[in-house]
């Protein structure tokens, strides 16, 4: 296929050399937040294995115990074993952190990108309603939207969760579908006969993923911290149902009788886990900034 | 030479509105006709709207007047084109300006390549999608190593090559290549216009030929439309339009070509076309095939 005035260039090996100190694979990535976060995680999945007492049997003989030998981490004003109810509730706070982070992210991509490829009018329309959507105090949203579906359980709070907290990644989407959109890549697409969808999974999904992947792993961090706040708000789960937030919400009982110990460990857990994760997103959020300027 | 008409362009207008008052008339009433097999070339300056013209051509933009028939299908009338969507995106594929933007950054030279004969459910003459990709880099002189590669791993020729190859997976019919090597250095348009030659002698499919470089589209081109503000303002056999230019700013175009020669490119005068000389007026024949815009009235701009 060579001809005279034809010439190949580039068809021949390139070897990449090796980066002349190879970095281990762990530099430089959140180590002690991935390790802590994976033993909650994996504590709260295995909760039948780890727990030592019954998380529900209300022990009455034992009530507002110290933490000791027996109870490891105490027991509450019920006389439930708090190390046992630990793994146990963060099952369902982390169950609704992630649920509701899908709920909203689903919701997000939806809108966002339906709106980043709809003419002007009608961008700025859904566009003006989301604000309008994200100016009203989302606190003040989940009550009411609580109230409408009356008593709470892990899947309606998960959904009134996610249905207020889609917003912001709704509009970050949108503006990054809008920036895309006319590239010439997906015009290329178009022009070869790719549908709507084929562009949003093939194109579109690809390039805002990283935008939207710090925001995602924050929803789920302020998934559970909704969650805590209803809870201990008393309008969030039943208090029979353990989760970490109706487990605070024994607090102001337990203030009252100077046992530090029922406030302090699922307060203490709960923060871990939202330190976690917060170091992961940042970590990721830094990572796709770099991979970025690479390109 | 085969004289069937493929792509049949009449009285085609398209304008930007801008805003509300604000309207930009990137084609103005231009008619040109490409013939099977053949390179056609068009030049102009920047914003002549020769990419406008590419574009509503592949149906990216809708014109606001005038017809495109295609093999005899309208592709500007919205029910034909629905008709017949599928073959015409199958038969034309286009070659962008910008290789780093034409290509996806967060996609691997192999899916690139795979995208259209996915898209088309097309099943490649060599036997699987990726045998078909692997031929295809072969074919533009790009190592096969490449496919498990991003584009931003690969310089701007090889990644020109690559839009290439992903065009020509589809064994088009028809390619429009809007500028296909105004971002490449001289070096790199060297080669791309060679591979462009030998693609099309062996291929032999009928290409549209974008470009403000004159040297290259002499040397590629079969015949040539020149475009000014919008108008094309000469067309005819590209031998005939550079030995004989009829139109002013033709001519104006042409003086500004450097010569290799130092002695003769220092007698080398460039024209200056006045703005006056350009109005509506008449396609007139000065010789077989190639015709000049002319004013009304009949007197020859070209002496003017």
């Amino acid at each position: 296929m060579t001809g005279t005035s034809f010439e190949i260039v580039g068809a021949h090996e390139t070897d990449c050399g090796k980066a002349a100190v190879k970095k281990k694979w762990w530099q430089g990535k959140p180590l002690l937040s991935m390790i802590v976060l994976l033993v909650i995680f994996s504590g709260c999945i295995c909760a039948e294995i780890v727990m030592t007492k019954d998380p529900v049997y209300m022990d009455l003989l034992n009530y507002n115990k110290a933490p000791g030998r027996e109870f490891l981490f105490g027991t509450d004003t019920m006389g439930r074993d708090i190390f046992s109810m630990i793994w146990y509730g963060g099952r369902i706070s982390l169950l609704i952190g992630i649920l509701s982070t899908v709920i909203s992210v689903f919701i997000a991509v939806v809108i966002g990108s339906f709106s980043g490829i709809s003419p002007q009018w009608l961008d700025n329309l859904i566009m003006r309603f989301t604000e309008i959507f994200l100016s009203i105090p989302s606190l003040l949203l989940v009550v009411l939207l609580q109230a409408i579906l009356g008593k709470a359980n892990i899947l309606s709070l998960s959904v009134v969760i996610g249905l207020t907290s889609w917003t912001s990644i709704a509009k970050v989407i949108r503006t990054e579908v809008r920036q895309i959109k006319s590239s010439e890549y997906v015009l290329a697409s178009r022009c070869m006969g790719g549908g709507f969808f084929h562009i949003l999974w093939r194109h579109l999904a690809p390039n805002f993923v990283s935008s939207i992947m710090f925001m995602v792993v924050m929803n789920v961090r302020s998934a559970i911290i909704s969650e805590s706040t209803l809870s201990f708000m008393g309008i969030g789960l039943p208090v029979e149902v353990i989760s970490w937030g109706s487990m605070l919400s024994l607090s102001e009982k337990a203030l009252m009788t100077n046992s530090w110990w029922i406030i302090v460990i699922p307060g203490a857990f709960l923060i871990v886990t939202l330190l976690c994760l917060t170091e992961i997103g940042n970590y990721m959020r830094k990572n796709v900034n770099r991979k970025e300027s690479n390109l | 030479m085969n004289r069937e008409v493929l792509v049949d362009v009449k009285h085609l207008t398209h304008q930007f509105h801008l805003t509300k008052k604000l309207v930009i008339s990137a084609l103005d009433d231009v008619s040109f006709q490409i013939y099977k097999g053949e390179v056609f070339g068009l030049v102009g300056e920047s914003g002549s709207g020769k990419s406008t013209a590419a574009r509503c051509l592949m149906n990216i933009y809708q014109p606001s007047a005038g017809e495109i028939c295609y093999d005899g299908i309208n592709i500007c009338d919205k029910k034909q084109f629905r008709k017949n969507k599928k073959i015409l995106q199958a038969k034309r594929q286009m070659v962008f300006q910008d290789s780093a933007s034409s290509l996806n950054p967060r996609m691997k030279v192999a899916d690139i390549i795979q995208e259209p004969m996915k898209i088309n459910h097309v099943v490649p003459p060599r036997g699987s999608i990726s045998k078909e990709a692997e031929f295809q880099m072969e074919y533009v002189g790009l190592d096969r190593s490449f496919l498990e590669r991003y584009p931003s791993e690969l310089s701007g020729g090889q990644r020109q090559r690559v839009a290439i190859a992903r065009a020509l997976s589809m064994e088009p019919e028809f390619l429009v290549a809007d500028e296909p090597v105004a971002s490449l250095d001289v070096s790199i348009q060297a080669q791309v216009i060679n591979l462009f030659r030998h693609l099309q002698k062996e291929h032999g499919f009928t290409f549209l030929f974008i470009a403000h470089d004159l040297a290259m589209v002499e040397y590629l081109c079969d015949r040539v439309g020149v475009m000014y503000h919008g108008q094309l303002v000469e067309i005819g056999p590209a031998k005939e339009v550079f030995s004989n230019p009829g139109h002013g700013y033709t001519k104006t175009l042409l003086s500004a070509i450097p010569i290799p020669d130092p002695i003769r490119e220092r007698k080398r005068k460039i024209q200056i076309y006045e703005e006056n000389d350009w109005t509506a007026g008449e396609m007139q024949e000065i010789s077989p095939g190639h015709y000049v815009l002319e004013k009304k009235g009949g007197n020859q701009n070209a002496e003017a």
